[in-house]
Formats: C-alpha cells, sequence, structure tokens
C-alpha cells in the first residue's frame, strides 16, 4: 500500500534499529581518524557554536552581519544546520558537561544521523516487502564498510544521505496523510541546509507527484482542472523568473533581487497560489491534493529554512547563495586513482561510479542489490508490451519510487563533468534503496525457498530459512568490515579481490588522511621530545585536534615538509609519490621506520631522520 | 545463486590470510639476499605495490616498486631479485611475466619463504655505466648562457651549484617522481627565455652509447597547459655540434628519452642544457650517461 503508516512493531523495531546502530557507531567512533573536512568543520563547528553564545550574551553585536560573519565566514562552502547541531553538540557534552571528548562531542549529531539511515531504511522497506525485507536492508546498509566509515565522521555525507531518504520516506507517507506533505516540504528544507546534493530531489519526485495527481483525478474533472491549474501556477512563476532573468542578464537579476521586488512577489505568489489551489483541490479530490501537497512544500518551505536556518545568509541572501551555487557548479577536480589511471580533469569515465560501487560494496550484498534492481527495471519494461504484460506484475508506484531514488544519485554523478573524488561518499543517498531493494530481492528468493521446502515439511517457519540466508549473506560484509575498520576509505569488496586486488587493479589506495592514526602511537612512543613532525595530507586543524583529544603528544611540532621534519609519516596515493621521494631526499634513506600496512597494500608509510 | 556468491565471499576471506607473508617470511627473504647480496643489485617487487618490504630488505640493496615498474629495464643492474607475492589476489604473475621475462633469465635456486617468492636474474638488459652525470655532478661546471654566448656563473657550494637569480636555479642530484617512477635525476629548473641553464663535464668516453632522459617531476606536468615545453639536450663544447634534444612537452607525463652512439675517440667534454619559454614551474630532472652496450659485462 502507498504511504501507509508503520505498525506499533514496525516502530519499536525501527527505534530498536536507531538504538542499535548509533550504540555501534558510538562505541567505535573513537578510533576513526579526522578526515581532511572534518578539521574545518570541527572548527567551523565551534565558531558557529560561539556565535549562539554571543546571541545570548550580546544579541545586538552578534545579529550584526559583521558579528555574523566572523562567526559564519569558515567553511561558508557548505550550509550550517549539521555544523550547527555539531557545534551545539560541542557546547553541551564537551564544554558544559564534560562527559565527552571534543571530537566525540562534535560527531555525536552525525551519528545519530547516521543511524537514522537503518531505521528509515527498514520503515520504507518494511512496508515494501515486509518487516524481513526491512532488516535485510537495515542491516546490509550499515554493514558496508565505506557506509559505517562515513557514519561516523562528522561530515555531510551521511546526514544527506539520511535526510534523503528522510524526504522520499515523508513524500511517500504523504500519499495517504496530507499532514506528511508539509512534513515533506519540512525535509525538504532541511535536507538542502544540510548538503547541496539535496537540490536535485524535487527533480526526482515531481514526476511521482504529477502521475499520481493524474492518475487520481481520472475519475473527476474538477480535480484534473485543479491538477492542471496547479502546474500552470508553477510553470507561470518558472516563466516569469525566466523572463526576469533574461531581461535583467545574470547580474542584474542577482542585484535586483531584494525584500520588495518582483522575485520575491514571484515566489509569495506561488506559496500563497498554491494553498489556494490545493485547498480546492482537498475539496474535489483528496488523493489528488495528497499528491502535490509535498511539491508545493517543498516549493514554500524549502528556501525558507534553508535563508532562516544559516545567519550568514541573514543579510546578503541572495549574493551569498549565489556564490554558494556556484561554488558547487564550478567545484574543481581532485586527482583520482582508478582502473590503472590518474584522473585529473573531465571527462571522466561513464562507467565510474557503477564500478566503484561494484568493487567497493560486500559482494554479497552488491549482488542482491543489482538483482533487486534489475526485478524492478526488467518487469516494469516486461509489463509495457501486450505481449509479455501477462507474465510479470507491474511495479508498483512505491517499488518504482524506491528503484528511481536506487539510481538517482549514482546517475547525476555518473555524469562526466561532475568531480569524481570522494570514493562512494557522493551517491550515498543512492545506496538505502539499494539496500531496500536488495532485501526484496533476498526475501524473494528465500520466500521461494520455503514454498518449496514446505512441500517436504509444511510447518516450516519463514525465519527457519531467511535467518541463515541473511546470514549467510551478511557475514562476508561483517568481516570485511571488522578487517578494515577504522580505515574505511581502504575498503574493497571480494570482487575487487579485497585490498591486494585492487592495488593490483590501480584503485584509489585511501583518502582523506584519517588512516594516520594508526601510526600515531609509534611516533608519541618515538619522537623525541618537541620533534617536528610531518603528517602529509593532515590539515593543520587536525593535527591540532590529534593533539587536543589525546591522540598525539602535545609537545610534538607540525611542520609542513619532510625537509623541516625528524618524522614523515607519507600517505600513500599515487599523486603524491613526489612527497615519500622528498622524504627520501631529506633523510638521505629509503627505508621506512614503521608503516600501516593493510592487507600487504601500503597506506601510510613512516620515516625517521637518521 | 546469492547464496552461493556469499560461500565464495566467505572462502575468499578464508583464504585470504593464508596468501599474504609474515615477518619472518620476509625476514628469510631479507637474509637470502644480504648473504649473496653483490654490488649493482637490485630487488624488483611483485606485484609493483608490494613495498611493505622496505621495512625488512638491507638499505643497501635499491628496491623497485612503482606503478609501471614491470616494464622498468633496470639498466644499471645486472643482477634482479624478484621479490613476489603471486597468491594474492589479482597478482596476474603471467602479465608480470611478459613484461618482465624478455632479456632475462633465471640464476641459482629459488627461495620460498611463506608466500614471498625471490628468483634471482641475470639482466639481459643490463648496460654498464661509464658516465651518469647525476654522479659525476659536483665537478661540472655550471652556468648560465645567453643567447650571445655570455654565461653567468653557479658556484659549487658543497651541495649544488647555485645560480644567480630565483631559488630554484640550482643543478644538483635528487630524488624526484616521474610518471610515479623514482628517480635520483640532475635538478635543472631551466631559467625561462632564450637563456640557457647549462652544465659542463669532462671525459664523457667515446664508443659508448650517450643517453639522455628527463621529465616534469610530480604533477608539474598536468598543472598548468598554457606553460611551455621545455627543451634540453647535450652538445659537444668543443665543436658545438649538437649531440642530443629532446622536448619535453607540457601535458604529456613520463620521462623523454634520446640516445645516440657515439665514434670511439677520446673522452670528450660535453654540455648539458635546459632552455624553456616560460620561467614558471618548469621542474625538470634529467640524467646523462654513457652506456655500453646490452648485456655487455652482466
Amino acid at each position: 500500500m502507498l504511504g501507509r503508516a508503520p505498525t506499533r512493531e514496525e516502530r519499536r523495531i525501527a527505534w530498536a534499529l536507531w538504538a542499535l546502530a548509533f550504540i555501534a557507531l558510538f562505541l567505535t567512533e573513537r578510533s576513526v581518524g579526522f578526515v581532511r573536512d572534518e578539521g574545518i568543520y570541527f572548527a567551523a563547528s565551534e565558531s558557529y557554536a560561539s556565535w549562539w553564545k554571543l546571541l545570548f550574551q550580546a544579541p545586538g553585536r552578534a545579529l550584526t552581519d559583521a558579528g555574523i560573519v566572523r562567526a559564519f565566514d569558515v567553511n561558508h562552502e557548505h550550509p550550517a544546520l549539521m555544523k550547527q547541531l555539531y557545534g551545539w553538540s560541542y557546547l553541551l557534552f564537551h564544554q558544559g558537561l564534560g562527559w565527552l571528548r571534543p571530537a566525540t562531542a562534535l560527531r555525536l549529531p552525525a551519528l545519530a544521523m547516521g543511524a537514522l539511515v537503518p531505521a528509515l531504511t527498514f520503515l520504507l522497506g518494511s512496508a515494501l516487502h515486509g518487516r524481513a525485507a526491512g532488516l535485510f536492508a537495515a542491516l546490509a546498509f550499515l554493514l558496508v564498510p565505506r557506509h559505517s566509515f562515513n557514519a561516523e565522521l562528522a561530515a555531510f555525507d551521511m546526514p544527506v544521505a539520511a535526510m534523503w531518504l528522510l524526504v522520499v520516506y515523508a513524500f511517500w507517507r504523504a500519499m495517504e496523510d496530507h499532514r506528511w506533505g508539509v512534513w515533506c516540504g519540512v525535509a525538504f528544507g532541511l535536507a538542502i541546509a544540510t548538503k547541496h546534493n539535496a537540490l536535485f530531489l524535487p527533480f526526482v519526485l515531481l514526476p511521482f507527484a504529477l502521475w499520481r495527481a493524474w492518475k487520481e483525478s481520472e475519475a473527476t474533472p474538477a480535480a484534473r482542472e485543479g491538477v492542471w491549474r496547479f502546474v500552470a501556477l508553477f510553470a507561470a512563476v518558472a516563466l516569469l523568473y525566466g523572463l526576469l532573468f533574461v531581461a535583467l542578464g545574470p547580474s542584474g537579476f542577482q542585484k535586483r533581487f531584494l525584500w520588495l521586488s518582483p522575485h520575491v512577489l514571484l515566489f509569495v505568489g506561488l506559496a500563497v497560489g498554491a494553498l489556494w489551489l490545493l485547498r480546492e483541490l482537498y475539496r474535489a479530490s483528496e488523493p489528488t491534493a495528497r499528491a502535490l501537497i509535498p511539491v508545493a512544500a517543498m516549493a514554500a518551505f524549502g528556501p525558507v529554512i534553508f535563508y532562516l536556518h544559516w545567519p550568514y545568509l541573514w543579510h546578503h541572501p541572495v549574493d551569498r547563495v549565489a556564490w554558494y551555487l556556484s561554488f558547487h557548479a564550478t567545484h574543481e577536480h581532485y586527482a583520482w586513482f582508478y582502473l590503472g589511471e590518474l584522473l585529473r580533469a573531465p571527462p571522466f569515465p561513464l562507467t565510474y561510479v557503477v564500478v566503484k560501487t561494484a568493487l567497493t560494496v560486500p559482494t554479497s550484498l552488491f549482488v542482491p542489490m543489482v538483482l533487486g534492481w534489475l526485478t524492478v527495471v526488467g518487469r516494469a519494461l516486461l509489463s509495457l508490451p501486450a505481449r509479455t504484460r501477462e507474465w510479470v506484475s507491474r511495479p508498483s508506484t512505491t517499488e518504482a519510487l524506491v528503484a528511481v531514488n536506487a539510481v538517482a544519485s549514482i546517475l547525476i554523478i555518473s555524469h562526466p563533468r561532475v568531480p569524481h573524488f570522494g570514493g562512494v561518499k557522493h551517491w550515498l543517498p543512492s545506496m538505502p534503496f539499494l539496500a531496500i531493494l536488495a532485501g526484496m530481492a533476498v526475501t524473494r528468493g528465500c520466500a521461494a525457498l520455503v514454498e518449496r521446502l514446505r512441500a517436504h515439511r509444511p510447518t516450516l517457519p519463514f525465519a527457519a530459512v531467511a535467518a541463515p540466508v541473511f546470514a549467510l549473506l551478511m557475514a562476508p560484509a561483517l568481516i570485511g568490515l571488522v578487517r578494515v575498520m577504522p580505515y574505511g576509505t581502504a575498503f574493497y569488496s571480494e570482487l575487487a579481490g579485497g585490498l591486494p586486488g585492487a592495488a593490483s587493479l590501480g584503485m584509489q589506495r585511501q583518502f582523506w588522511s584519517s588512516h594516520v592514526t594508526s601510526v600515531l602511537p609509534w611516533i608519541n612512543q618515538h619522537a623525541k621530545p618537541g620533534a617536528r613532525v610531518y603528517l602529509h595530507e593532515v590539515t593543520g586543524y587536525s593535527f591540532q585536534d590529534y593533539q587536543q583529544n589525546g591522540m598525539l603528544r602535545a609537545d610534538l611540532r607540525l611542520v609542513w615538509s619532510p625537509f623541516e621534519a625528524d618524522i614523515v609519516a607519507y600517505q600513500y596515493h599515487q599523486e603524491f609519490r613526489e612527497h615519500e621521494f622528498n622524504t627520501w631526499q631529506a633523510f638521505g634513506t629509503r627505508t621506512p621506520v614503521t608503516g600501516l600496512y593493510l592487507d600487504e597494500t601500503p597506506q601510510i608509510v613512516v620515516y625517521q631522520r637518521p | 545463486m546469492l547464496v552461493l556468491v556469499a560461500l565464495l565471499c566467505l572462502l575468499f576471506y578464508a583464504r585470504l590470510p593464508g596468501r599474504l607473508p609474515t615477518e619472518a617470511d620476509y625476514r628469510a627473504v631479507s637474509e637470502r639476499i644480504q648473504a649473496e647480496l653483490r654490488p649493482g643489485d637490485a630487488v624488483l617487487l611483485f606485484p609493483w605495490w608490494t613495498e611493505r618490504a622496505r621495512l625488512y630488505l638491507p638499505p643497501e640493496v635499491p628496491v623497485y616498486g612503482y606503478f609501471g615498474s614491470n616494464r622498468d629495464d633496470l639498466m644499471a643492474h645486472p643482477r634482479i631479485w624478484v621479490l613476489g607475492q603471486p597468491r594474492l589476489p589479482r597478482a596476474d604473475e603471467a602479465a608480470f611475466l611478459e613484461a618482465f621475462l624478455p632479456g632475462r633469465a633465471a640464476t641459482g635456486e629459488p627461495l620460498q619463504a611463506g608466500n614471498l617468492t625471490l628468483t634471482r636474474y641475470a639482466n639481459g638488459r643490463y648496460r654498464p655505466h661509464r658516465f651518469v652525470a647525476s654522479r659525476e655532478y659536483a665537478r661540472a661546471r655550471v652556468y648560465l648562457e645567453s643567447q650571445d654566448g655570455s654565461k653567468r656563473p653557479c658556484p659549487f657550494d658543497g651541495k649544488a651549484h647555485r645560480c644567480p637569480g630565483p631559488p630554484h636555479l640550482y643543478v644538483a642530484p635528487e630524488w624526484h617522481e616521474i610518471q610515479y617512477e623514482p628517480r635520483y635525476c640532475l635538478w635543472m629548473h631551466p631559467p625561462g627565455g632564450a637563456e640557457r641553464l647549462v652544465a659542463e663535464f669532462d671525459g664523457v668516453p667515446g664508443g659508448m652509447g650517450l643517453r639522455l632522459e628527463g621529465g616534469l617531476t610530480s604533477e608539474v606536468t598536468f598543472s598548468r597547459p598554457h606553460l611551455s615545453n621545455v627543451h634540453l639536450g647535450v652538445d659537444d663544447a668543443k665543436s658545438g655540434e649538437r649531440l642530443l634534444d629532446v622536448v619535453v612537452p607540457q601535458g604529456v607525463p613520463g620521462v623523454q628519452k634520446a640516445e645516440r652512439q657515439l665514434p670511439p675517440g677520446e673522452p670528450r667534454t660535453v654540455k648539458i642544457w635546459t632552455r624553456a619559454d616560460s620561467p614558471d614551474l618548469r621542474h625538470l630532472c634529467l640524467d646523462v650517461f654513457a652506456l655500453g652496450a646490452p648485456g655487455e659485462g652482466s
């Protein structure tokens, strides 16, 4: 059923999954090093938190643009929602209560968000194909080592995956309950306040909303007319914005986007007009209106929540949003090793995302994901021609919604001009949906097996087959996870041949610098007092964070090149080989003293000045 | 089918630890190399990335393991020890041997230490190195040479020949990366414009193959497409004859090479030079060799 509410038992399981995931992440977080981005996000979070303190102490000063910029200028490349949560958590759990070390306090909201993914995945999966499918999906998602790793970080990739899932879940629930339509708009606002990936959500959901509205209004001419009016309103506003843009030019459009301007008037007109139309539509056909409420809510609440959540925008919303969008539209490309080729600039291989996913998701989970997706697509295709229609059951709207979301982020990042660095994190929002499809495929298989076995043992319970099959499919992922953690960016699947196989295939060995934690104990033990340490790829922020969190001796001094250093920890990257050879030059030796070698693959190589 | 996939995955993890070497394996290999090491020997890693071996191998032996090292001629080494891990997933020993074996033959008893294999090869691609510029750099005469022939000397400070101008204008041997390969070569950043950076070397023997190899280091090749090509060459100092020259084009990675046979005769003085229109980021590293014939003296 489309959009059904969870049962009490489903709710309990979802909460249990959230708690289980949160506890697992919380207990393992300490071992995960600080990735490069976290350094700046930690600093930004603390800076934003200091602004909130100022707001209570001296609101007049805090609310000026200068006061806001002083605190929010750092890392204004990304919206502030998660960083504000990190900052508040830091204020409360570290500074206030003193319960947690700084890094754990900062990461706590990210862990909570990461834990939301299995819970929501279960709810959607359970509604789609039963509890077993939902449970498999939830556990399968978190057992992917790169997912678990990303869920530990005070970054935005896992939170936006959670938000994407939340928006889709709210959208789906809205088909049966109009209140969820409003929540969908709120969730969308929070999603775009998390990371820019979410800006693509309306393009994914709009076709479903329109299709649903079209189908629901089939028998009611007044409702069909209402749908047309609704579409016409949005089209007219889009057209008028287009005309304004053409008439004023890009800079004129931006400059004249003031509080009292046609731009704002159009937005208000859209919101009020949509509300009025939906009220009319609700009277004519409730299901039709329910299909369109999320669209209106996203259009109205999205921009408002985005603006309100980010004090940096309060005095100069248009210019700063324009800069933000332009930054991401023209993001630089980082070198990235892929199948023996160092990718530096577009066009990137079209198959990159699919291949990378195949090589980084444990194979026993990846195969059911692909099977599940192909099954839905195959059924959809076979249900089109009259000749084959009878062979299959046409995918439900929910199945289609899941299947489309399973590939939406993958397709966006697959575009050859989109930056391709960052492992799998940029298409994480696709993965819960692929996990749901995997759950469907596996439980279908189990059901077929149970049916056969029941010919001999009619009382055989489904769980007697599903439990061992689930365990069997998840066991390799669990083993892979245990073997590789906390060095998640190094994980490669059985299909790749594990880490050694991936190294021979010429895949990126690791990235983001967090594996350096493996050699910090050695450095603490062997560095002379006040030694100069060059931690290659580790930012100055992270160096300080390691010291503040008691992971690196406080007397050690940060330097920026092997030539100034007593100890060098080189991070193996194909594009950074020169840094290791500079160390040979500076130290007069090619023999390292220690390192991190995961299944033989060099990840961190440490040299000490003789 | 899914169950079969899962079983295969479990089998993979069950077998993986048994395919990895232990510290004792590395120590056994190291002891063997130490015991039989001769000057000029080198170790080649297979697969190329198995650099954990560096922790254990004798520090005096050069260890080669970089993306592409399977195809390296290792011309400076008459004997090569191949330290292999053929049981690693996707190691593909056949592909390695196809690239490595031509011109080489295994000698002596191979050693199997756990999952490590150690095989000694006579390197048929070896060429005696009678002159290596990066080794002789201390006795070179280095200067900046204008188009009209006037010279500005780059005095030797005991480590490098430092030229007037920006700090990167000097000549000294250094470790650098050219297309993933570690090379110990002469840093000779061209000064820019028509001026050349010149290093003059005496005593380059005749009757040998004179070989020039050079390239831009690290990621510099790719960073600025508008930058100019780099020209480098070797001239006979006495006659002014151009003996060798190559162009290192902007955006083309790797080592550019040129070689010619020098006529037999007295050792000669050569001028190794570099030039580029742009003075920016021309991080050039090169070397010049006088080489015997392949296989000679192996």
